[in-house]
């Protein structure tokens, strides 16, 4: 064999299974966790709402809104917490720039009934009902509450996995308009 | 040292720096050589290792690493020293559903569990480092493969069939007459012993059997592939292990593609061995209450043609209707849909009676749904029941006076029911076993009468287009491993020019060459070949 052969046989071989080596160990890590984080395109989706309308994310965006998606459950304390919070926040300072969608974890809507029956104001903004759980998967919601800020362009611009504190909220409504 | 091209005293030809015995001729071109390794002399045939002789850039340190013997046991060792490791606990697989790995480990197995959890051991397969060790294992097979390999396909392609007249006389089996005459006679006889001859001038190569010395490559492509096929399993698409859990009477997507397919649990059957049935097997049936027969789940497949969007409402096509048991699974396209397990123990639905104060039930029963209640259940034509309230893991009454719960599965349900028989109302705080009167001096009770669970089939959802690469690479392994077993390669070198002289060689099993070199000179009535190896032996036992 030539010098030259021997020369790209190693090198071509060693490269090879480094790379191999580098595609299986990234196919790997990736494959545990596909979290959405910030930067990361917004899966879109399309669900139900309580009122029984369809809510697809994708329409919101092309309208030029940001988006705010809330994972919450009716069983979760900081979830309940948050949530007239968003609801006053949403009602005083409402604009056309944003919307809130609270995307309910897989209850059923006499749970969600019950909940909004014990609050003092009713909840203004759509109440999305993931009942199969598709929407919490794709988006690989870890604890509740979980909230997401979409921006116009349909971009994750912020994420939080714990309850939302007044100025969170207007943190998040500001990077979804930004 | 310095490394140069040698060029052979004897015939002239030049051999590669390292070269032990003369590529063309097989003269002894380092003379330590066989003082050192008698028996191993013909090893590589005394071609020069290659990874012994340059190094030069980074690659070529790299190459050189691996081709290592050392290197390569080490790699194999430490494979072998974490896979036995991988079994002192359960892998993560192993652990209970829905426990977290992190938490489960160190609580169940305390610190050597948090280790074992930390250094990836709980996933062995695919943690990083073990991947890496698989890599660096292939690495070491080929890059050994090749520096030996090489060099031995090039000994064993062009041998010369004259070689020098030491060559002769250092193989373990050698004969040396004065008369010629039986040379034709020798060959011939060798001949029908399907040895292929080569003959130059008054000098004759016999060989036979040299796929022999290419075994250990053949398994080594077999390795290969088998590595191969294993790296393919991270590769996604290529395999698919998934639980899925459906309800009797309830839909569910299968994990893995996407929303593309739901299958339907019309029925789940669990059948049990008769007891009576036949005696040969009571004892075994006496020591255990009930012995499952089949289990089995009727189910129908739907393609869903709205998968695109996440979250829309399935649009479901029927495709298929199949029932499931242990062994025989459904399969569609690649996939194999598995009866793995059941689930009874969700609950589905309470069903209450009311009394009144004498304890008398009045009306109806009525049957609360836990996983989408209704609001109220009317008992009789008077008497109505309104759930106010309803906790599916009943936690605590917050400050307000709503029901708490803890999670959103009903282990623990606990109801605020309301009895309306028109003219009053009444409340009472219900759970499984215990209701509590919220208002005072109640007329009536609500009794718990019966529960009922969901039935839940476990499938296994299984997809593996790696079998083809493994299967292949397993037979291919065993094929070399046969090879390099069983097969010898032996080699005669036989020279007329003065006087007769045969030299013999084989890889393994000199004691069946030397039976069938004998079985040919005694036909011809020739002496037979001395062994090196019993002459030293005699030899000493001599002195």
């Amino acid at each position: 064999m030539q010098k030259k052969t021997r020369n790209f046989l190693r090198i071509s071989i060693i490269l090879t299974i480094t790379v191999l080596i580098g595609i299986t160990l990234w196919f790997n890590l990736t494959s545990d966790n596909k979290t959405v984080a910030v930067g990361d395109d917004a899966v879109d989706f399309q669900l139900k709402t309580l009122d029984g309308e369809d809510f697809r994310l994708s329409d919101l965006t092309n309208d030029n809104k940001g988006v705010i998606l809330n994972f919450w459950g009716t069983w979760c304390e900081p979830c309940r917490e948050e949530m007239p919070d968003m609801n006053q926040i949403y009602t005083n300072d409402y604009n056309d720039n944003y919307e809130i969608v609270a995307v309910n974890v897989a209850e059923n809507e006499q749970q969600i009934q019950q909940f909004i029956a014990g609050l003092d104001a009713n909840l203004e903004f759509p109440i999305a009902l993931d009942s199969s759980r598709s929407v919490t998967e794709a988006y690989n919601i870890g604890p509740l509450p979980t909230t997401i800020a979409i921006d116009k362009e349909g971009k994750v611009v912020r994420k939080q996995e714990y309850q939302l504190t007044q100025d969170d909220i207007l943190a998040f409504i500001n990077d979804a308009t930004g | 040292m310095e490394l140069k091209e040698i060029k052979c005293e004897s015939c002239g030809h030049v051999n590669p720096p390292g070269t032990q015995l003369c590529q063309s001729c097989g003269k002894m071109i380092n003379s330590d050589y066989d003082k050192k390794k008698i028996k191993d002399v013909m090893r590589y045939d005394g071609s020069a290792v290659r990874s012994k002789v340059r190094q030069k850039s980074i690659f070529d340190k790299i190459w050189i690493f691996f081709t290592s013997v050392k290197i390569g046991i080490s790699i194999i060792l430490l494979i072998a020293i974490a896979a036995a490791i991988g079994t002192i606990f359960p892998q993560e697989y192993f652990i209970p559903i829905g426990a977290d790995p992190a938490e489960y480990y160190s609580d169940t197995y305390g610190t050597l569990g948090y280790l074992y959890y930390t250094l990836g051991f709980h996933n062995l397969y695919s943690s990083w480092w073990f991947v890496l060790l698989n890599g660096m294992l292939a690495l070491s097979i080929i890059a050994a493969s090749i520096d030996r390999g090489v060099p031995l396909f090039k000994s064993l392609h062009k041998q010369r069939v004259k070689k020098h007249e030491s060559f002769y006389r250092r193989q373990r089996l050698h004969k040396q007459t004065d008369h010629t005459a039986d040379t034709e006679k020798i060959v011939e006889g060798l001949s029908d012993k399907r040895y292929k001859v080569r003959k130059d001038g008054d000098n004759y190569f016999l060989e036979k059997g040299k796929l022999s010395r290419y075994g250990p490559y053949i398994n080594h492509v077999g390795l290969i592939i088998l590595l191969f096929g294993s790296m393919l399993r991270f590769f996604p698409g290529m395999y698919v292990d998934e639980i899925v859990y459906v309800n009797e009477g309830e839909q569910e997507a299968l994990p893995a593609t996407d929303g593309e397919y739901y299958v339907e649990n019309n029925n789940f059957t669990l059948d049990t061995y008769n007891e009576d049935a036949k005696e040969v097997f009571d004892e075994s049936l006496n020591q255990r209450n009930m012995v499952v027969s089949n289990f089995q789940t009727d189910i129908t497949v739907y393609e869903n043609s709205s998968a695109d969007i996440v979250g829309a409402e399935p649009e479901l096509e029927e495709v298929d209707q199949h029932s499931i048991q242990v062994n025989h699974p459904y399969r569609f396209g690649s996939y194999e849909l598995y009866q793995s397990s059941y689930d009874n123990t969700q609950l589905k639905s309470l069903t209450f009676r009311l009394e009144d104060s004498d304890g008398n039930t009045l009306g109806e029963n009525f049957t609360v749904n836990l996983d989408n209640p209704e609001e109220s259940y009317q008992i009789n034509e008077d008497i109505e029941i309104n759930m106010r309230a309803y906790a599916p893991d009943f936690l605590e009454i917050d400050e307000n006076g709503s029901l708490v719960s803890e999670t959103p599965v009903p282990n623990d349900p606990a109801f605020v029911f309301e009895t309306n028989d028109g003219e009053d109302s009444e409340l009472s705080l219900l759970q499984v076993m215990n209701s509590t009167d919220i208002t005072e001096n109640n007329d009536y009770n609500i009794r718990f009468v019966e529960s009922e669970e969901h039935i839940a089939s476990v499938l296994t959802l299984k997809k593996d287009l790696t079998v083809p690469f493994i299967a292949s690479g397993f037979i291919i392994f065993l094929i070399g491993l046969f090879t390099g077993s069983y097969v010898n390669h032996r080699r005669i070198w036989i020279s007329a020019e003065d006087g007769f002289t045969l030299g013999a060689h084989t890889n393994k099993n000199y004691f069946g060459m030397k039976k069938e070199l004998n079985q040919v000179l005694d036909s011809i009535g020739s002496e037979p070949v001395s062994d090196r190896l019993d002459d030293e032996h005699n030899g000493k036992e001599k002195e």
